[in-house]
């Protein structure tokens, strides 16, 4: 049975989908862009798809439990306008590393508001988080009504000039990543997002701590926009109450094209990184090919659409064959 | 450690309704129990009260004389209940090794997963089993890839894996073919003399006659009777369940030569291939009750849905003397064809809606724009009044009829479009006896009348007692065709092994 084997192998890799979409991109970059395997290119890259890989990790585990959560992008507009307020073009180290915690807090806290909402309270996650996203952006524009402030040049040339060892530092923080990802996926609770986002009833039947989890993902997803937003506030140097905005389709899409079912438990983290980094691929494919950047967003949809389509699209084919 | 266990007058009600009355069940060490009842009947409420899935609103449980009380099923597996559920409760992503262990995964001293230990324990559980699965399984396969006997089986391995003193197992044998069941009752033969209990929830009589010691049979909500085993007949124990003398008992009498060669021939089908079947040649006449045996998953399904138009295929169909290919269930529908699906409450009803929907679901277009209410209503009462519906009303939604109940309105729904061709997918399934001996009766009913009916069924008695002709099939194939005297259960079950003895090829 083709189609068996088929889901099998989907279950069982689930970022394969990702890596031949990553390869396909990475060719068509690189007939656009002839030094795009130079380490100088290589490290200038990574350092701008960084911010998106952070906040796709988190949006991942979300989705692997069955969830969604729009607000990411939201969050990491606060970051930006709490750091470019709060820190200064001027701030001092002990500021910026003090302002970096308050930061995380807040992403911790504005995920766990999602978090109680949808696991306690049992409200869909995708309104829900839909309406605190425009919360979150309200209160970014609060702190910060227009683009402006920043932090100091010192701080964020840490990751805009220096590469340890020849390497940036998406280098070190990716396997990071793929690391904490593959320990968790060693324990109890990597099992538990699993089992409830495969089937939610069966985990509660069998002990499993679905609200818990559930909640967990949230808080998941929340610190990991807020340390996208200091990842960009570092990338760019300045703050903007909306930074975040077109991030959140694009941390999705990501996610869908690494291979997690919008449905729940199949995926990881390898896919959505790889998937991340397509997209950044993606986006240079477009402007070296010299065409309008609204094409950027259109590409995206086409994509997030054609994932979702994909299945329904070869039952289609399959039903009505003669 | 041995645990006793005796529910005593169970009370519970789901909003306004009474579930459960006066449920009573003791179970002792040592004892497999039956508990049986008529769809409906509480037994299901029963067996989750003791497990602790429903919280009891009245009466008690003693737990070795002492009495209990259960706030989760956690709570009750703590204390050594564990019960295989009718609905599985496994996580069709994960693999087989983690659904059993899920929640409960051996953790090295660092905290992380065990997973060679796990995989030790859950070889050791497969070896119970060992022999009945096909040759794929293993502890590490995504549970979603098994068919759904190799599912149950996982769902009673993990029951087990709690090493449970009492054991509930709730329609655990419905899916399992014939190997697999005696597997299980090997098992629970063991577990008995390690003197651990057992409730036996099934609507096979003869399992019950073949595994337990006791009974306790259930009726609208009270226990109705209960003693050994030994002590009284299959009828007996009809008659405590239904309630009345004489609804069991169906005839072959009015099998006449409904297969006479003069009888016009309604379906003919010609090596209809499938992902599953390989190549299957049928022939039906009008009026003819055709049934389809076999093991579980053998193609049956296939074949019925492909006639259906469901599913993709290849082959040659002739309904009527016209050759027809079906690429989607509405063209087959347009010809009069009707499929009773194997999942009716997925693939059969819609259950928040009302029984009059259902019922009128295929057959709106004949009722007008804008609907012709009243009409619908009398044609939904009539026809629910000749399949002898139990219910508070049309307008009440499906969900709060009983399983044979909610059966009726799947099949009343494609009466009303009076079908010349009627596929039945294994019917009775989980139908307890009362409604399928009314089952029967309509069946005979239904052929009479000219229809013809393909019927696919698990349970080997009522392909005996009810068809003219059945077709036994082995891996996709027809493996052999019983008819008159080479009807018997023996040349049945030992076609469906894969023997080709009995036949009449």
């Amino acid at each position: 049975m083709k189609l068996k084997r088929f889901q099998y192998l989907s279950l069982r890799y689930p970022s394969f989908i990702a890596f031949v979409f990553f390869i396909l991109a990475l060719l068509v970059n690189l007939y656009f862009q002839k030094s795009l395997l130079e380490p100088g290119t290589i490290n200038n890259n990574m350092r701008v798809f960084l911010p998106l890989i952070l906040l796709t990790t988190g949006e991942a585990v979300v989705i692997l439990t069955g969830g969604i959560d729009i607000s990411v992008g939201a969050i990491v507009s606060i970051v930006s306008a709490l750091l470019a307020t709060q820190v200064g073009l001027n701030g001092t180290p002990d500021k910026v590393a003090t302002w970096f915690v308050v930061a995380l807090l807040v992403g911790i806290i504005a995920g766990c508001i999602n978090g109680f909402f949808v696991a306690y309270l049992r409200l869909p996650p995708f309104i829900t988080t839909y309406a605190t996203s425009f919360l979150y952006g309200g209160f970014a524009l609060f702190i910060l009504p227009q683009p402006g402030g920043g932090i100091p040049a010192s701080v964020a040339n840490v990751y805009r000039a220096i590469n340890p060892l020849g390497l940036h530092w998406a280098f070190y923080v990716i396997p990071l990543l793929l690391l904490i990802w593959f320990l968790i996926r060693q324990t109890r609770y990597g099992r538990y997002l699993f089992a409830v986002g495969g089937k939610p009833q069966a985990a509660y039947e069998t002990a499993v701590p679905v609200d818990l989890v559930i909640f967990s993902t949230y808080v998941v997803s929340g610190f990991m926009a807020a340390v996208t937003g200091i990842c960009i506030v570092l990338l760019t140097g300045t703050g903007n109450p909306s930074i975040g905005d077109p991030m959140t389709l694009q941390a999705i899409t990501a996610v869908v094209i690494g291979g997690t079912a919008m449905s729940g438990g199949v995926g990881g983290i390898a896919g959505p990184i790889m998937g991340a980094i397509t997209l950044g691929v993606i986006k240079n494919i477009i402007s070296f090919a010299n065409v309008d950047t609204w094409w950027q967003t259109f590409v995206n949809a086409i994509i997030i659409v054609a994932a979702l389509a994909a299945p329904g699209v070869i039952s289609l084919f399959r039903r009505n064959r003669p | 450690m041995t645990l006793s266990l005796s529910a005593q007058n169970i009370v519970k009600r789901y909003g306004g309704v009474l579930a459960l009355s006066d449920g009573n069940l003791d179970v002792n060490p040592g004892e497999v129990v039956a508990l049986i009842g008529a769809n409906g009947s509480g037994k299901s409420t029963l067996s989750k009260v003791i497990n602790g899935v429903v919280v009891l609103d009245g009466g008690q449980l003693l737990l070795d004389g002492s009495p209990v009380h259960f706030a989760s099923p956690n709570a009750a597996k703590k204390l050594g209940i564990s019960t295989v559920f009718q609905e599985l409760s496994l996580v069709p992503q994960m693999t087989v090794a983690e659904n059993i262990w899920l929640a409960r995964e051996p953790l090295r001293s660092n905290g992380f997963v065990d997973s060679k230990e796990i995989k030790l324990r859950t070889e050791e559980l497969l070896s119970l089993f060992e022999g009945t699965f096909k040759a794929s399984m293993n502890f590490d396969i995504p549970v979603a890839s098994l068919p759904p006997d190799e599912m149950q089986i996982i769902e009673i391995l993990k029951a087990v894996s709690f090493k449970p003193q009492l054991l509930i197992l709730d329609e655990a044998t419905a899916s399992l073919d014939s190997r697999q069941v005696q597997r299980l009752f090997e098992l629970v033969a063991k577990w008995k003399d390690e003197g651990k209990a057992i409730v036996f929830v099934s609507h096979r009589m003869e399992e019950i006659f073949q595994i337990a010691d006791k009974y306790s049979v259930l009726r609208n909500g009270k226990t109705v009777g209960s003693g050994i085993m030994k002590d009284i007949t299959d009828k007996e124990l009809v008659n405590l369940m239904v309630g009345a003398d004489s609804i069991f008992g169906y005839s072959r009498a009015e099998h006449q030569d409904r297969n006479n060669p003069a009888r016009p021939v309604r379906l003919v089908v010609e090596n209809l291939k499938t992902d599953v079947i390989k190549g299957i040649n049928l022939t039906v006449r009008e009026g003819e009750l055709l049934g389809i045996g076999g093991l579980k998953g053998q193609g049956q399904r296939d074949l019925l849905r492909s006639l259906f138009g469901d599913i993709p295929h290849e082959g040659k169909f002739i309904l009527n003397d016209k050759i027809v290919n079906y690429t989607h269930p509405r063209h087959a529908i347009k010809d009069g064809v009707a499929l009773v699906p194997g999942d009716r409450s997925r693939e059969g009803l819609l259950s928040i809606r009302s029984i009059l929907e259902n019922l009128m679901l295929p057959s709106w277009t004949n009722y007008g724009f804008p609907l012709q209410m009243r009409r619908s209503r009398q044609d939904g009462n009539q026809i629910s009044g000749s399949l002898n519906l139990k219910m508070a009303g049309l307008e009440e939604p499906v969900s709060s009829l009983s399983g044979g109940n909610a059966q009726k309105v799947v099949i009343g729904k494609w009466l009303l479009k009076k079908p010349r061709l009627l596929l039945l997918d294994d019917p009775t399934k989980g139908v307890d006896v009362g409604t399928k001996a009314e089952f029967y009766r309509l069946l005979q009913q239904i052929c009479s009348g000219g229809t013809s009916i393909i019927f696919y069924s698990s349970d080997d008695e009522e392909l005996i007692g009810l068809c003219d002709r059945v077709l036994v099939m082995f891996e996709g194939g027809i493996r052999s065709e019983l008819e008159g005297s080479s009807l018997t259960k023996s040349n049945l079950i030992s076609a469906s092994m894969g023997a080709s003895n009995g036949s009449k090829e």
